[in-house]
């Protein structure tokens, strides 16, 4: 997704009630974070499910908070979503990086990106994929669920090779 | 001192105020001996209490937040002090149940009494305390309460002892009634 979508975004959710903004960088948002460290409202943590902790915590005071990731901590995340996020219904959004979107992203990423969608389908996590003419029509849903106390995610596609 | 006697005399003393409190026996204790509308009980997502609790604490400044931790949970999870250590919260108070053992699930050992918590606490901006009997877990609790965190109060506790009953209310509803106490 391309810079200045990628800002857009963010001011988008920000200006539209996500307060907090807690995760672990992934190169796929790298614009997605470097505007909300220019609002100053990021918080880096060290592992994904610390991420999503931390945002809980948040929303059971009422402040509704995006996490952001790699597919990989998704996948680190698993448990975590289902024993805290599901089984007590803690509303939070959940921006994942799809490394091995492409196929020839680096080898680490060709299994995970391979199984994502199935894994987001298996554990009932909706979601929907961003792109550069859907994003506010898809950020629009991610909002309404948040207000309805259900966590989503919201799904940024590694088009690009470094 | 038994892990249910050290939660028993932190929980009255702290009264209402909110507290995350460890998935296993240290949740099924706190239910046990005091249950309350502020007590967030976590039945699983193991290691996670004090980033929860960070979560609270930094979206409740002029509340002093409580977590019950084990030594199981927080080595499981020790980036976690990092980013309280990195935050700040002058409102948390992170107790750690020491018992040098995984006893939720058989008594199986942990690292804690080879390795020194209160240093890697102390490395990364917590103000530490560490106790081991009754007397002077309730002096300590007075003292801390007057001095800003975040701290980590370490409480060693004896290994076995007493198994509570398992908590009996719907997720959903120890979610609900939390949220509905931090608001007063």
């Amino acid at each position: 997704m391309k810079e200045l979508t990628q800002k857009q975004v963010f001011d988008y959710l920000f200006n539209n009630g996500i307060e907090n903004f807690v995760g672990v960088p992934d190169s796929t948002m790298k614009h997605f974070i470097d505007q909300g460290f220019k609002k100053n409202k990021i918080l880096i943590t060290t592992k994904e499910e610390e991420a999503i902790g931390i945002a809980a915590g948040m929303s059971l005071s009422k402040s509704d908070s995006l996490v952001f990731m790699q597919n990989a901590g998704f996948a680190n995340s698993l448990s975590t979503i289902t024993s805290l996020v599901q089984l007590y219904q803690i509303p939070m959004i959940f921006l994942i990086g799809w490394r091995g979107f492409l196929k020839n992203d680096a080898p680490e990423h060709t299994k995970i990106g391979k199984i994502q969608p199935k894994l987001l389908q298996t554990l009932s996590l909706q979601s929907k994929i961003l792109n550069e003419k859907n994003w506010k029509a898809a950020c629009n849903w991610a909002l309404k669920l948040i207000k309805e106390k259900k966590p989503c995610a919201l799904i940024l596609k590694r088009d690009f090779i470094d | 001192m038994i892990r249910k006697e050290a939660i028993s005399i932190v929980a009255e003393k702290i009264g209402k105020q909110p507290i995350i409190s460890a998935n296993g026996f240290i949740s099924r204790d706190l239910f046990e001996v005091c249950d309350k509308n502020s007590n967030f009980y976590m039945i699983g997502s193991m290691g996670l209490a004090s980033s929860i609790g960070l979560g609270v604490a930094l979206k409740n400044t002029k509340k002093k937040i409580f977590v019950f931790d084990g030594d199981g949970n927080i080595l499981m999870n020790l980036g976690s002090l990092i980013t309280i250590g990195t935050t700040k919260p002058e409102n948390l108070v992170h107790i750690i149940f020491d018992n040098t053992s995984h006893e939720s699930t058989g008594g199986q050992p942990t690292a804690t009494d080879k390795i020194q918590l209160s240093k890697i606490a102390k490395s990364v901006n917590f103000k530490v305390f560490q106790v081991k009997t009754k007397k002077q877990l309730v002096k300590i609790l007075q003292k801390i309460n007057l001095i800003p965190g975040p701290i980590m109060l370490i409480v060693k506790i004896e290994n076995g002892g007493i198994i509570s009953k398992r908590i009996n209310i719907e997720s959903t509803e120890i979610k609900n009634r939390f949220m509905r106490s931090l608001k007063k």
